[in-house]
């Protein structure tokens, strides 16, 4: 388990919007076969934009947020991610599975970066107690995780990467394991806190509903090598509500456009 | 209670059950647990008085505990357990504390594992008991080498312990880390350390096991107390009741570290108190 960071992405050669992804690849050798898992993706992103990724499963989707939360190094090509503010982290990642630490309270695991860059006791009890609320934990601060449910375990999750005030967050199919009432609901706090923030948001799903719930543009990847294939503006007004959302004909009509190409992924057609 | 005919199955709640206090105690574990023993004490004690059994080898129970309460009485088996617990405590810390650092260590960072790992590993089959002749000579024949072999018997439990334990915590807790920019030492303590606690406990508790066989040979060199003193003494002088009275101390010793670490455990474990990871 290296604790060694790929440095690589940030340059500080200002970018034309908040992230700038230029013809990036990443390749990695499995035993003897070298397997490409990204190649040739290039992509904008503006300051304070929501984007979702949509793609078939393994197309390198996850790759790609890790190489922008700085986990992984690319083989090719680079990414420019523009500083706004250097006293608070540039990023911040979500991830799949639940991420919590076992052996820390609710409490402690949404303080933990305000914790790691010793910003003062009263600011992370104001800065945790404001998310916790947002993120609908109140009165589980003193809970471990293994008291709470999976919804539960991923609003904290949610509410650690806000807390830590990042100016990007990276979220890798947050709401994937939760079911569907869970995951409507906190689709629509994560709205409703992201407004609050106006965060820059890269979203990585593999449901299309969930992508044109939340995201100002949804970006489809192909199957592997992943690359970016066709990108779909979605205007809804916000706020959003997502059983709305879901009864306007437009949704209906966008979810079966994208779907049209991702099928073509999905069955190699 | 479930009653079933032909035509339907009926359910019903069950009626409280008050059993009599006698059946009650009966059933309970705790009289199991310490019935089998007393039931193998009487056996022994009428096949001593019986003569079926060698008194010379297994003295009858009523006469160890006689001689364990003339013990008590002088103080002297106090003396020998304390010594004997200050022993394996002093080992335990000067081989747990370095197991604990290097396990962490080697556990993070796999270019330090290469290094070391196999040098640890050609040492750990040695029977460590087999090293105490060196360490005497090294240390001499005092309290000092009693230490350092207690410890090096130790610092092997600890150390795979703790290996493993950092070795198996999940990556995600890791890639977390690394994404907040938590520093090598700040992954060390928040992640590596609580994350392999579980692990590092069973190390303690295989450690204490090893050090209480260990400080009961060493205690036959160079020391007068000490309740592995007390055991071979009563060898060389053919006092076998004592080396009953020693082993009950021993066996009681183990059992109260084992209860001591546990409850250390519940302490400083509370994520684990419903079983989940």
């Amino acid at each position: 388990m290296p604790l060694e960071r790929p440095q690589t992405v940030i340059n500080s050669g200002k970018p034309a919007g908040k992230i700038s992804i230029r013809n990036l690849g990443k390749s990695f050798s499995l035993g003897e076969t070298k397997v490409t898992a990204l190649t040739n993706v290039n992509l904008e992103v503006d300051a304070g934009e929501f984007i979702c990724i949509v793609g078939p499963s393994g197309c390198g989707k996850t790759t790609l947020l890790r190489i922008l939360a700085e986990l992984e190094a690319p083989t090719q090509g680079e990414v420019l991610i523009s500083r706004d503010n250097p006293a608070v982290p540039l990023s911040s990642m979500i991830f799949q599975e639940s991420s919590i630490f076992p052996w820390m309270t609710i409490r402690n695991n949404v303080a933990y970066g305000l914790k790691l860059r010793n910003v003062p006791q009263t600011e992370i009890d104001r800065t945790v107690d404001h998310f916790m609320k947002l993120a609908g934990l109140d009165g589980f601060a003193d809970a471990y995780p293994h008291q709470l449910s999976g919804g539960m375990k991923q609003r904290a999750s949610v509410a650690r990467a806000f807390s830590n005030d990042p100016e990007i967050l990276l979220m890798d199919e947050p709401f994937a394991a939760l079911d569907e009432q869970n995951k409507a609901l906190l689709q629509e706090e994560l709205l409703r806190i992201w407004s609050e923030t106006q965060k820059t948001v890269v979203f990585i799903t593999h449901s299309i509903d969930e992508a044109l719930v939340l995201s100002d543009r949804v970006l489809v990847m192909s199957g592997r090598p992943g690359t970016l294939k066709a990108e779909f503006k979605v205007d809804f007004p916000r706020p959003r509500r997502v059983y709305d959302l879901k009864a306007d004909p437009t949704f209906g009509k966008l979810g079966r456009d994208i779907w049209m190409l991702l099928r073509e992924e999905v069955t190699g057609q | 209670m479930i009653v079933s005919s032909n035509d339907m199955v009926r359910i019903t709640a069950d009626q409280d059950k008050t059993a009599s206090p006698l059946s009650r105690l009966l059933r309970s574990d705790a009289f199991a647990s310490i019935a089998s023993p007393i039931v193998i004490l009487l056996l022994w004690e009428a096949l001593v008085r019986g003569h079926l059994l060698d008194a010379r080898f297994f003295p009858a129970p009523s006469s160890v505990i006689v001689e364990l309460i003339t013990l008590i009485h002088s103080g002297q088996i106090f003396i020998d357990i304390a010594w004997t617990v200050s022993r394996v405590l002093i080992g335990t810390l000067l081989g747990a504390i370095p197991g604990l650092i290097f396990g962490v260590l080697l556990g993070l960072s796999p270019v330090i594992r290469m290094f070391v790992q196999p040098a640890i590993s050609a040492l750990y089959p040695i029977p460590k008991i087999a090293l105490f002749p060196l360490v005497m000579m090294i240390f001499g024949i005092g309290d000092t080498s009693k230490w350092v072999i207690v410890g090096i018997a130790v610092f092997f439990q600890v150390f795979f312990s703790t290996l493993a334990g950092v070795v198996n915590i999940d990556k995600i807790y890791l890639d977390v880390a690394s994404n907040f920019k938590a520093s090598r030492w700040q992954t060390y303590r928040t992640i590596a350390i609580p994350g392999a606690l579980p692990f590092i406990f069973t190390g303690l508790q295989l450690g204490l096991g090893m050090a209480l066989i260990v400080v009961v040979i060493a205690e036959n060199f160079g020391t007068q107390v000490g309740v592995g003193y007390m055991i071979w003494q009563s060898w060389q002088v053919f006092e076998v009741r004592d080396m009953y009275v020693g082993l009950i101390v021993v066996a009681f010793l183990g059992y109260c570290f084992q209860l001591l670490l546990l409850r250390l455990q519940r302490a400083v474990i509370p994520w684990k108190k419903a079983g989940g990871t």
